[in-house]
C-alpha cells in the first residue's frame, strides 16, 4: 500500500519535471539543460515575491512562471537563434545557461531551510494506514491535469498545432507559413512555465537546495531517454516505471540506491533501445 | 510566325528578347492583355559554387497552367523552392551559422511587387503556395488534421468552404478523413499534399513534381484534379519530368536543362517538339 502511493506520487512528480524538457525537445530539437535550473529560478524567485516583496501567493506563482517563460524565450531568441541544428552547440549553449544560474544563485546563498515554499493547503490525510499529506494529492492532480491540458492544447488551438507540425516536418511547416524561430522560442518559453509549475507543486515538499538545478535535469533526462523524448506516453509510462522503481528501492533496500536505478536505467535503455520506449528515430537533417 | 519555340543557347539572353513584351504564343488569341501575375527575370542561384539556375527567365499569366519541365537535378526544385521563398528560409538560417552558402540574384515578381528576398509567410499571405516534393506531409496526424495545421495564417471566416472545396476536388480524401496521414498510400498523400496548399487560399499553386511515384491512373486523376484547380481561377506552375500526361492539360511550358531554359512554347508546340518527344516521352 505504501508502495503504491508513494509510487503514483513519485511517479507524477518524475513526470512534471520532465514534461518541459520533452516539450521543447519534440518541438525545437532544443535539448533545453537548463530547465533544472528554471525550474530552481522560479521556486526562488516566488519565494523572494512572498517574502521580500509580500506579493500574495498565487500572483508570485504567476509572476514567476511569466518571468521564467519570457527568459526561456530570450535565452532561444538571444542565443540558440544561431546554434540551431547544431545539436553540441545547443547543448554546451543551455549547460553554460544552467551553470550561469545556478551557480549565482548558489553565491547569493539561496539554500537551505529557510528557503520553503507555501503548501497549497497544509495537512495529510490517512488511506489506509498511510499518512498522506494533501500536497502530494495536489501534486498528482496538477500533473494529471497537465498532461491532459497539454493534450488538448496540442490538439485543439493554432499554437499548439503549429509546434505539432514543426515538430514533424519542419520544412513543410515553414511552407505552409508557420515561422520555425517563433515556434522553437515559444516551445522554450513554455517548457521553461513548466518547469517552474512543476516546481512550485514540488518545492514545497522540502526546503529549495541549489543542488535542486542538478538533480531536475537528471531526472527531465532520465524520463525522457526512457520513455523517447518528445513522447507523451512515453512520458507517463516512463515516469511509472522509474517512479515505482525507485519506491521499490528505496524500501526494501536503501534510499541512496534511488539515483543508481535513474542513472542504470538510462544506461539500460540507450544499450537497449537508443530511442526510447516511445521515441522515433528522427535524422538531424530533417531539422533546419 | 514560323516557330514560336525559341532555342536558348549560352548563358546570356538578348536584352530585345524581352523588351518584345508581346510573346504570342499561338494560344488565347481572344485575350487582349496578359496579366503577368509572376515574372522571373535573370534569376541566377548558386550553391555555394554551383550553379543551380542559370539567368532563368519565367512568366505566368493568371490563369494559366504552366508547366516547368526538366530531368532530374535540372533545378527544377530550387526554382519552386525560390518562388516559395523556402530557399530565403535556408540562406537565413544558413547565413545566421556563418555558413553563406545560397547566393541569389535576379527578380521574382510576384503581381508586379519583388519577392526574391520575402519570407515563406509573407509569400503565402500574398497568394503562393507551394506543394512540395514527394509529398512531406505530417505523418503522425490525420489527413483532417494536416489540412487544420494547413489554415495556419487563415482569419477568415470562410475556413470551412476551403474545407469543402479540397473535398470536393480530392474525394477519396473524405473517407481517410480520421486515418493518420504516414499510413496512407503515395497517391492519398499527394492529394493530401496538394490539399493542404489548397487550405492556404492560394492565387498562384505551386506543385513539385506531383506525378512522382503514381500509377498511370492515379497520374491522371491528379491530372484532372489541376485541371479542376484552375476552373477555379487558381494559375498554377508545375515542374514534372513526366511530360506526357501534363502537357495535355498545360498551356505553356518551359524547359529546364542544368539550370538554364533550353525550351519554351505552347502546351501544343512542347507536345509536338522532337526533342521534347524523345527525352521526356521515350517516343
Amino acid at each position: 500500500m505504501e508502495i503504491l502511493i508513494y509510487g503514483i506520487t513519485n511517479s507524477v512528480t518524475l513526470a512534471l519535471m520532465a514534461i518541459g524538457f520533452s516539450l521543447t525537445f519534440g518541438i525545437s530539437g532544443v535539448a533545453n539543460f537548463a530547465h533544472g535550473a528554471f525550474y530552481l529560478l522560479g521556486g526562488i524567485l516566488t519565494w523572494i515575491f512572498i517574502n521580500h516583496l509580500g506579493i500574495p501567493y498565487f500572483l508570485s506563482a504567476l509572476l514567476s512562471i511569466l518571468l521564467v517563460g519570457l527568459l526561456g524565450f530570450l535565452l532561444y531568441w538571444g542565443l540558440m537563434l544561431r546554434l540551431r541544428g547544431l545539436a553540441i552547440n545547443e547543448v554546451i549553449a543551455t549547460l553554460a545557461a544552467a551553470i550561469v544560474i545556478i551557480e549565482v544563485l548558489r553565491w547569493l546563498g539561496f539554500s537551505g531551510f529557510t528557503y520553503v515554499l507555501p503548501e497549497f493547503i497544509k495537512g495529510s490525510v490517512n488511506i489506509g494506514r498511510v499518512w498522506l499529506d494533501y500536497q502530494r494529492i495536489f501534486l498528482v492532480a496538477i500533473g494529471v491535469a497537465l498532461i491532459l491540458l497539454f493534450y488538448l492544447f496540442t490538439h485543439h488551438t493554432k499554437t499548439g498545432l503549429s509546434f505539432r507540425a514543426i515538430a514533424q516536418n519542419e520544412r513543410t511547416a515553414i511552407s505552409l507559413g508557420i515561422d520555425s524561430d517563433w515556434t522553437a522560442a515559444l516551445s522554450l518559453a513554455f517548457g521553461s512555465a513548466l518547469a517552474v509549475i512543476a516546481g512550485l507543486a514540488i518545492l514545497p515538499l522540502g526546503s529549495i537546495d541549489t543542488e535542486l538545478g542538478y538533480d531536475i535535469l537528471i531526472y527531465a533526462l532520465a524520463v525522457g531517454i526512457v520513455g523517447g523524448l518528445e513522447s507523451i506516453p512515453g512520458i507517463v509510462v516512463a515516469s511509472f516505471i522509474l517512479g515505482f522503481s525507485q519506491i521499490a528501492v528505496a524500501t526494501f533496500f536503501k534510499a541512496q540506491w534511488q539515483t543508481v536505478v535513474t542513472l542504470g536505467a538510462i544506461v539500460v535503455i540507450l544499450a537497449v533501445k537508443p530511442s526510447g520506449l516511445f521515441g522515433k528515430y528522427k535524422e538531424l537533417e530533417e531539422r533546419v | 510566325m514560323s516557330s514560336t519555340i525559341c532555342r536558348r543557347q549560352g548563358v546570356r539572353r538578348n536584352e530585345f528578347e524581352w523588351g518584345d513584351t508581346d510573346h504570342s504564343h499561338g494560344h488565347n488569341p481572344g485575350k487582349v492583355r496578359l496579366d503577368r501575375m509572376l515574372e522571373i527575370k535573370n534569376l541566377m542561384v548558386f550553391f555555394e559554387n554551383a550553379l543551380a539556375l542559370n539567368d532563368l527567365n519565367i512568366e505566368v499569366h493568371r490563369g494559366e497552367i504552366v508547366s516547368a519541365l526538366g530531368s532530374n537535378s535540372a533545378g527544377k526544385t530550387t526554382l519552386m523552392n525560390t518562388i516559395s521563398g523556402l530557399i530565403i528560409d535556408m540562406k537565413v538560417k544558413e547565413d545566421r551559422r556563418g555558413g553563406e552558402r545560397i547566393t541569389l540574384m535576379g527578380e521574382v515578381r510576384f503581381e508586379g511587387e519583388d519577392i526574391l528576398l520575402t519570407k515563406p509567410s509573407l509569400r503565402i499571405r500574398k497568394g503562393i503556395a507551394l506543394s512540395r516534393e514527394r509529398h512531406p506531409i505530417f505523418p503522425e496526424s490525420d489527413i483532417e488534421e494536416n489540412l487544420r495545421i494547413s489554415t495556419y495564417l487563415r482569419r477568415d471566416p470562410g475556413i470551412h468552404k476551403t474545407f469543402d472545396f479540397v473535398y470536393s476536388i480530392f474525394p477519396p480524401l473524405i473517407k481517410l478523413k480520421k486515418r493518420k496521414a504516414g499510413f496512407c498510400s503515395g497517391g492519398e498523400q499527394q492529394m493530401l499534399s496538394i490539399g493542404m496548399a489548397l487550405m492556404t487560399k492560394p492565387k498562384l499553386l505551386l506543385l513539385d513534381e506531383p506525378l512522382l511515384g503514381l500509377s498511370p491512373a492515379m497520374q491522371n486523376s491528379l491530372i484532372q484534379a489541376v485541371k479542376q484547380i484552375r476552373q477555379e481561377g487558381i494559375t498554377v506552375l508545375v515542374a514534372e519530368q513526366f511530360a506526357r500526361p501534363l502537357l495535355p492539360i498545360v498551356d505553356r511550358g518551359y524547359v529546364i536543362e542544368n539550370g538554364m531554359l533550353t525550351l519554351e512554347g505552347s502546351g501544343q508546340e512542347l507536345r509536338e517538339n522532337p526533342e521534347i518527344r524523345s527525352t521526356f516521352m521515350g517516343v
